[in-house]
């Protein structure tokens, strides 16, 4: 009978807790034990080459008169309300569209939408970069022949956070289009079915049964995109370096400019502690308003 | 007995020196593999390699592993990987790389039996770059670059400007009076100049009128000045007026692109550009012209450089293999099938083509006043930097005036004294 117990408690506890454990020790080694490590940077005042000096939180304290950090904070933040939300629209739009394995060559258009997001965000920058240049672009080309002006797409401070938003959303849609997909198809059809006799309207159907089902799926989507929006790095400085200005430059490129070509480790930690907690803050956020999932029972 | 014991204490001496020597010998011929750090301009990394391989074919037991790093990304990785302690045996590094890494640079003075007699046969201003505060030499100048200014020859001509004799004694003003001609006159050409977005040419514009980054000690920052703040004004005109694209300080479009296009009548740019565009304009003629003068005539003096570094793990063949690559004749040979200018006071590189476009860079470095390669060697420039372009695109988006951006830049400097 002991034995019994003993071999049930290896199998419910210790038996999971040692198929985690080389995940575990992954995340610890490379989430956890880095992010002390900035916190501990952000309290120094620390050159590549030179030794950390220990200086409290004077550099949060500078981080609060920093016009330059908060003008990339606000950026970075209607950068990431504003891909999030037209990327779970769009990606939702693409699911409905392409859920059924019915239409003629929805697989094709499934794989079409989902290639950019396996580019190197780098090359879709300049590809970008090339479609939407003033001069050398191939859009103002076009409107140029056909006898129109030039827009400035990249280089008036407002289009061009538009124009790396909607590159943004084009590049990432197509990746939560198939976590969408797997959460629709995951709906029984059978409450669909039911609610056509009911005689349920599609777009109450959608709103009372797509959605709510959909619901843990959604918050995968929003905290994912979030996360990567707050990160957006590569495809912003290959289409515009942050420019017109401070126009489209977010955190997370104030951070490398301030490590590596002002040389101050200490001050850039500052900063990505800051982006951490204002990650966690948006993540914990969209958890508090999510709820609890809805079950098909 | 004695004898004998005295005999054999001899060859045991004799055989354990033959034998010492034997294995240093055979230590220095170990295999080694150089890690090779390198960045193209245009086609230098293969030119290395091919400069090298008579080096290599003399010495086999040495072998390359070369990396060839996009340059946006070089500091960065070059800096990462020396805080890390593991930086590589050889890298290319440019004079502004320099100004950040030079304390990590292992000095060459160690490597060479004399010394003064290795930094005479450079350049003075390419060995100003590479000296540290010691005085020590820490990497070898390969090629001597300037700023100067490019035309589109056949457009000037189009407008009836010989633009290689106007250039001889051209100021600024003149210089606008004839790029409108030949906007006027050409239809395709559209602006009068293009300016690579990097505070390093936009000061080549900034010493001609008198402006400067520091004081004059170089103990302060100096960015607050009549010169700079009118160079500053100077280029917001000109990109009012349509004399300048904006796409490229504000929509950071590539100004070699613009000029091969046949968009812009001039380009300010390194001295490198004449590969670049030797290989891709086609359409139109080129020539490389004086810059022209405002308060003073002026270049930028620049350069690149090949360097090992304190933590580099064979220290002593790279250090060979750099004095090697940096010889008269491999200098030469480089140089020329790069086109680049070389650092070597001694060197006579008989470029394929445009003989005349590097004298007329060399022509414009020998104006130039040594202030400007001291400002640009200072690490604090290179700190503000980026700071100092993001000031002034916001003094052309009409943000702020001039005035105001000279004194944010020295306020942010300061921070760096």
């Amino acid at each position: 009978m002991k034995s019994k117990r003993q071999k049930g408690n290896f199998h419910q506890i210790l038996a999971p807790l040692l198929f985690l454990l080389p995940n575990m020790f992954i995340f610890l080694v490379f989430i956890i034990v880095p992010a002390f490590q900035g916190l501990r940077m952000s309290l120094m005042d620390w050159g590549v080459f030179t030794d950390p000096v220990f200086i409290g939180f004077r550099n949060f304290a500078e981080l609060l008169q920093d016009s330059v950090f908060w003008v990339t904070f606000v950026n970075t933040i209607v950068f990431s309300v504003s891909v999030v939300g037209l990327m779970v629209v769009s990606s939702l739009i693409l699911a409905l569209l392409l859920k059924r394995n019915t239409l003629t060559g929805e697989r094709v258009f499934r794989a079409v939408f989902y290639i950019p997001s396996l580019l190197s965000m780098i090359a879709v920058g300049i590809a970008w970069r090339f479609i939407l240049g003033d001069e050398m672009g191939v859009m103002n080309y076009l409107m140029r022949s056909m006898g129109g002006p030039g827009v400035p797409w990249l280089t008036s401070g407002r289009l061009a956070m538009m124009s790396v938003i909607f590159v943004s959303v084009w590049a990432g849609s197509g990746y939560y289009m198939v976590i969408f997909i797997s959460g629709l198809q995951a709906i029984p059809t059978e409450l669909y079915e039911a609610a056509r006799i009911d005689g349920s309207s599609s777009w109450n159907t959608f709103w009372l049964i797509t959605i709510p089902l959909l619901k843990s799926t959604l918050l995968v989507v929003v905290v994912l995109g979030t996360i990567a929006s707050f990160k957006a790095y590569e495809l912003i400085f290959a289409m515009t370096k942050g420019g017109p200005g401070y126009a489209t430059k977010f955190i997370v490129q104030q951070v490398y400019q301030v490590a590596f070509m002002e040389d101050r480790m200490g001050y850039a930690s500052a900063m990505s502690i800051i982006l951490m907690l204002l990650i966690g803050f948006f993540t914990a956020l969209q958890f508090a308003f999510s709820g609890k999932d809805q079950s098909y029972e | 007995m004695k004898k004998i014991l005295l005999l054999l204490s001899v060859l045991l001496l004799v055989s354990i020196q033959l034998f010492a020597a034997g294995a240093q010998e055979q230590k220095a011929q170990q295999p080694v593999t150089l890690s090779v750090m390198w960045f193209n301009d245009a086609n230098e990394s293969d030119v290395f390699l091919a400069t090298i391989a008579d080096y290599l074919a003399a010495n086999p037991h040495v072998k390359l592993d070369m990396q060839v790093v996009a340059f946006a990304d070089y500091e960065q990785k070059l800096k990462l990987m020396i805080s890390g302690g593991n930086p590589p045996d050889v890298a290319r590094v440019t004079n502004n790389h320099l100004a950040a890494l030079i304390s990590s640079l292992e000095p060459i003075d160690g490597y060479v039996a004399d010394i003064n007699a290795v930094k005479a046969q450079f350049m003075p201003a390419s060995v100003a770059f590479a000296l540290d505060d010691a005085g020590k030499l820490r990497a070898y100048p390969t090629e001597a670059t300037a700023n100067g200014m490019i035309v589109n020859k056949t457009a000037f001509a189009k407008a009836g400007i010989d633009v290689v004799a106007l250039s001889k004694t051209w100021t600024w003003d003149s210089w606008e009076q004839a790029v409108r001609k030949v906007i006027a006159a050409n239809d395709k050409i559209k602006y009068g100049l293009a300016l690579d977005f990097t505070p390093h040419r936009f000061s080549t514009m900034m010493f001609q009128m008198g402006g400067r980054f520091l004081n004059e000690n170089q103990t302060a920052m100096g960015f607050n000045n009549p010169g700079t703040i009118a160079a500053i004004e100077q280029f917001k005109r000109y990109h009012d007026t349509g004399l300048i694209p904006k796409s490229v300080w504000l929509g950071s479009e590539n100004p070699a692109e613009l000029f091969q296009a046949g968009l812009v009548a001039s380009h300010i740019g390194g001295s490198w550009n004449i590969n670049t565009y030797n290989k891709n304009v086609k359409d139109f003629e080129w020539v490389v012209v004086a810059n022209p003068k405002g308060a003073i005539n002026s270049s930028v003096p620049g350069g690149k450089f090949i360097a090992s570094f304190k933590d580099s793990k064979n220290k002593v063949e790279a250090q060979k293999l750099m004095a090697a690559f940096s010889d008269k004749a491999h200098n030469e040979m480089y140089c020329r099938d790069t086109f680049n200018l070389s650092s070597r006071v001694d060197a006579q590189v008989q470029y394929p083509s445009n003989m005349a476009d590097f004298a007329t860079f060399k022509s414009d470095l020998e104006k130039t006043p040594p202030f400007t390669a001291n400002e640009w060697k200072h690490p604090v420039v290179n700190k503000v930097s980026a700071y100092i372009r993001e000031q002034i695109v916001e003094v052309l988006l009409g943000n702020i005036t001039a005035q105001q951006a000279v004194k944010n830049v020295d306020v942010k400097g300061a921070t760096f004294f």
